[in-house]
């Protein structure tokens, strides 16, 4: 994270000092303090089943090479199986949401009767917990792809619409005075001045969906499903194997960041690059501002406000 | 396309330009009336989408619930609202309020002390690189993962929840008050390092003002997630409270009574957070106007 706080140092200070108080020493430092800790940890509970960091470690290249000898189900049979098909649930219900969302966010946005509509039933589902929709559909739809996929949705939708409707919203007025007054035609409107002003909400908006919907499909797939990465967890807590439960939390957290970084910072950089101060915004920004967003879509009322702050990208917890 | 909604208004923002023409008492000349009218017009219009919005949710509820499948299964509004004095009436109602209230007490207490402790320590370059991915971590997992870990290696006892709505929760303060922090008036700071303030009076009497917005918006969002993990971990590792009510529900097909507890907690989590924590911070930074707009 970029502090603005500038610190001149009154009295040169030596390389060697200099290294040690760098930020990215302590960053370094920092998976390993996580290490001692855990083996702090694991002398004081004294408990038979917490695993130390090298079995869990162990147990995760077992799952990675296909030689734990575990055989989950017919069929996802191994790590791969799983992931697969989590993914695939995630990508069905992210493309329904997103689809789904930016046709109500646009006519929320556009037009003040569809707003007055669509308003509370939308914060209404925003602020619902993943947990009730998968306990809910779980019980009507059975344990089949059906209701990890409408938990994707429901978690994912609120998100794609406050945005889109906020990105329509905060098109330049002039610019569409000026527009009209030259008698550019509406398309041309929408495609040049509608259409740019919206991507930025936009991506905000697929990024929300995509980590709620991850967090959402999660609880889906451990109370309402008999495969994905949600039960494969679930499978290790009730084989009482806390190697398996602390391994499998840290491929999701290791696949959640892959996905955050990899594909959306890159899909932002590379939509974005026609626009030079957009890009300088999110050096500013640091490496916080994807995540400081999670309470503005959270508080939709509050989007004017935060979406400053937040930029482009973002991340949030449904529990 | 239709061309956006606020080209339609006569004036840019002719609803607050009417609001004070309607408080003026003196006679008000023909346009001024017309301004008004259509203000009413579209004050009622909204209304009646809004109302349309309410009757066409439920609608379709009710319509999946008696229709489309059974109404055991999918309980219908007027069945949920029924069941509400059932479980109010059991007794264990105010006990399992008690004890979700405690735990997000306990948890989410624990976590926004620490989450704005850090966010202020993120001043010190050190302490922001340190902590920079434990923060990441702490936001892109889901809660799920944490309440299982933690159930796993403490069972039920509190460690393994508090540790659960810790770490779902920390990260969310913590940005929260950096992305104060980024915003602190660094004229402010740079005036006080040159006139020897000391660093401890330089927190309270610069800093930590600056932040108070931080620390409510900080706690309302890290509430919104708060509550919502809290009652997940109740689900797997407890024997009272919201999150094990509905479980139990679930258990026993009662989904009316699923639905009647969901409901109750979540009306409860969105008026503490909506109107009680908001009417606070209203109240606190009146003095600040471009705070309290």
């Amino acid at each position: 994270m970029t502090v603005t706080v500038s610190r001149a140092p009154a009295v040169r200070q030596s390389g060697w000092r200099r290294a040690l108080t760098s930020p990215t020493t302590a960053r370094i430092l920092f998976p390993f303090v996580v290490i001692a800790v855990w083996y702090w940890i694991y002398y004081t509970i004294d408990s038979r089943i917490f695993p130390t960091p090298l079995e869990v470690l162990e147990f995760m290249w077992e799952e990675i090479t296909l030689t734990s000898g575990v055989t989950y189900s017919s069929v996802a049979t191994n790590l791969y199986g799983q992931f697969g098909i989590s993914i695939l649930r995630l990508t069905i219900g992210f493309a329904v949401a997103v689809i789904l969302g930016t046709a109500i966010g646009l006519g929320m946005g556009l037009s003040k009767r569809v707003d007055a509509f669509f308003h509370d039933p939308v914060m209404a589902v925003l602020a619902m917990p993943a947990l009730v929709w998968a306990l809910f559909l779980g019980i009507v739809f059975g344990f089949g792809h059906w209701a990890p996929v409408l938990t994707v949705i429901l978690a994912g939708i609120p998100f794609v619409i406050i945005n889109v409707r906020e990105g329509v919203r905060n098109t330049p007025k002039e610019l569409v005075d000026m527009a009209k007054s030259f008698e550019v035609p509406q398309d041309k409107i929408t495609r040049h001045v509608l259409m740019p002003s919206l991507m930025p909400f936009f991506f905000a908006a697929m990024r929300f969906a995509y980590s709620i919907g991850w967090k959402g499909l999660v609880v889906a797939e451990v109370f309402a499903s008999q495969v994905g990465m949600g039960w494969t967890i679930k499978f290790w807590y009730d084989a009482h194997r806390a190697k398996g439960v602390i391994g499998y939390a840290l491929f999701f957290i290791i696949f959640a960041l892959a996905l955050e970084k990899l594909v959306f910072d890159r899909l932002a950089r590379r939509a974005f690059k026609w626009r030079p101060q957009l890009g300088a915004y999110e050096l500013a920004e640091g490496d916080f501002a994807g995540v400081a967003g999670e309470g503005f879509l959270l508080e939709g009322d509050e989007i004017g406000q935060s979406v400053q702050v937040t930029g482009m990208e973002g991340n949030t917890g449904n529990g | 396309m239709p061309s956006p909604s606020f080209l339609e208004s006569p004036t840019g923002d002719f609803q607050a330009v009417t609001s004070t023409l309607e408080k003026t008492q003196a006679p008000r000349s023909a346009e001024e009336e017309r301004l008004i009218e259509l203000r009413r017009r579209e004050n009622r219009q909204k209304w009646f989408w809004r109302v349309a919005g309410y009757v066409f949710i439920l609608g379709t509820w009710q319509f999946f619930s008696s229709v489309v499948f059974d109404p055991r299964v999918v309980p219908g509004p007027v069945q949920i609202i029924q069941a509400f004095p059932v479980i109010t009436g059991e007794g264990r109602f105010l006990e399992s309020y008690a004890a979700t209230l405690t735990r997000i007490g306990v948890g989410f207490g624990l976590a926004f002390a620490f989450g704005v402790l850090l966010g202020i320590a993120m001043q010190i370059p050190w302490i922001a690189g340190f902590f920079k991915d434990a923060i990441t971590i702490g936001l892109v997992t889901p809660g799920l993962v944490w309440a299982l870990t933690g159930l796993v290696i403490w069972g039920f006892e509190p460690q393994g929840w508090i540790f659960a709505i810790f770490l779902t929760t920390y990260a969310l303060v913590t940005v929260n008050i950096a992305e104060g922090v980024r915003a602190l008036p660094k004229d402010l700071i740079d005036m006080s390092r040159a006139f020897g303030v000391t660093n401890w009076r330089r927190q309270r009497d610069v800093v930590i003002p600056f932040l108070a917005p931080f620390l409510f918006t900080a706690l309302r969002f890290g509430f919104s997630i708060g509550w919502k993990v809290t009652v997940l971990t109740e689900v797997f590792s407890s024997n009272k409270g919201i999150g094990f009510e509905m479980r139990v529900a679930t258990q026993l097909f009662k989904m009316d009574e699923f639905f009647a507890w969901a409901l109750s907690f979540f009306v409860f989590a969105l008026i503490l957070e909506k109107l009680v924590l908001q009417h606070y911070e209203r109240k606190f930074f009146r003095w600040r106007e471009e705070v309290a707009t």
